[in-house]
């Protein structure tokens, strides 16, 4: 009697629980990346607006003094720019002031890193490159044996050869209809 | 529960390794010498299809997909746009007021008020958003430098 069934079970059994994990963080990520017209996955962003008075200074630094002065800002900013002579902006960790000179009025955008999702999404999406390609084609390959090894699982009526069959062909038929559909109809 | 163990401390090395000092993005830095952006601001067309490494700080990121970065100038009221591909590179929305090094092959296209309209209406009809033809004045000269590597303070 072949034992084939018994080394396919094992095999997708224990891969199963290898890539659990890790299956969970591509399916969650993939769902925030997957609304990205909606919604920032990676970050929170808040716009307020503020307004100090009309910004003097016959340089950029001397704005920035005047800007800073006027919103409170203890801390020297990382940065200042100034896209067109009307506006200054002062860039601080995670908060950007945009201040239009002459009306004095402006916004602070503020960014927070979200938490755990951004971690998720940086995974899914490869952005560490070097290793992590490595070992996310590993995990992809483990899938492709979990789905394999899944098919053969059961035998009789649940089995590939009944129900499972077409389940799976349900499965194949979803994806192709809807290509069919975007790409010709 | 052992694995579930390894991918958080995965999480954990790759967070801490996202956070804090220089970090690289993309192919490693090889141009040794820096070209002032205003240099190539004042002639474009003098630098188009060339090899250049660029620095300033960041002025501005793609929200969406961190495909670009604007660099600003060595001279007020000018910046360039780095442009990555889309995925190759994606920039961190908290680079903003970092200081950048960036090189990149320069870009220079002219684009006919025609071609503006018709590009205008495409990415409106995309982004299910109104467009009014008559925004576009004339033709506008893009000047990119398509970014191959950079390195975030």
């Amino acid at each position: 009697m072949i034992k084939w069934r018994r080394w396919n079970n094992i095999l997708h059994r224990d891969f199963g629980y290898a890539v659990a994990a890790l299956t969970l963080v591509y399916a969650i990520s993939g769902i925030a990346v997957n609304h990205t017209a909606d919604w920032n996955p990676n970050y929170q962003q808040r716009k307020e607006a503020i307004s100090v008075e009309p910004v003097k200074g016959a340089t950029t630094a001397e704005m920035k003094q005047f800007v800073m002065k006027q919103l409170n800002l203890m801390d020297e900013p990382k940065s200042v720019f100034r896209p067109d002579p009307g506006t200054i902006q002062l860039f601080y960790p995670g908060r950007t002031y945009t201040i239009d000179v002459l009306s004095g009025k402006g916004i602070i955008e503020q960014i927070h890193q979200r938490h755990v999702l951004y971690e998720f999404n940086q995974l899914h999406l490869n952005a560490p490159k070097r290793a992590w390609t490595w070992f996310a084609d590993i995990y992809a390959a483990s899938l492709i044996l979990v789905a394999i090894t899944g098919l053969f699982v059961l035998k009789g009526k649940n089995g590939i050869t009944g129900r499972g069959a077409w389940l799976t062909i349900l499965g194949v038929l979803i994806p192709t209809g809807f290509w069919i559909w975007f790409q010709y109809l | 529960m052992r694995t579930s163990l390894v991918v958080f401390a995965m999480l954990f090395i790759v967070g801490a390794a996202l956070a804090g000092g220089p970090k690289t993005y993309g192919k490693p830095i090889t141009v040794k010498e820096f070209t002032k952006i205003s240099d190539i601001l004042a002639k474009p067309e003098a630098y188009n299809g060339k090899r250049l490494l660029v620095e300033g700080n960041i002025v501005d990121v793609c929200s969406e997909r961190g495909c670009w970065i604007k660099i600003g100038s060595d001279k007020e009221f000018q910046s360039l746009t780095f442009k990555v591909d889309d995925g190759v590179i994606v920039f961190p929305l908290t680079a903003k007021g970092k200081k950048a090094q960036g090189e990149g092959v320069l870009s220079v296209k002219t684009y006919s008020k025609e071609q503006l309209i018709e590009s205008g209406k495409k990415h409106a009809e995309k982004e299910k958003k109104e467009f009014d033809p008559a925004s576009i004045k004339g033709p506008k000269t893009v000047i990119l430098l398509k970014g191959e590597g950079a390195v975030i303070d």
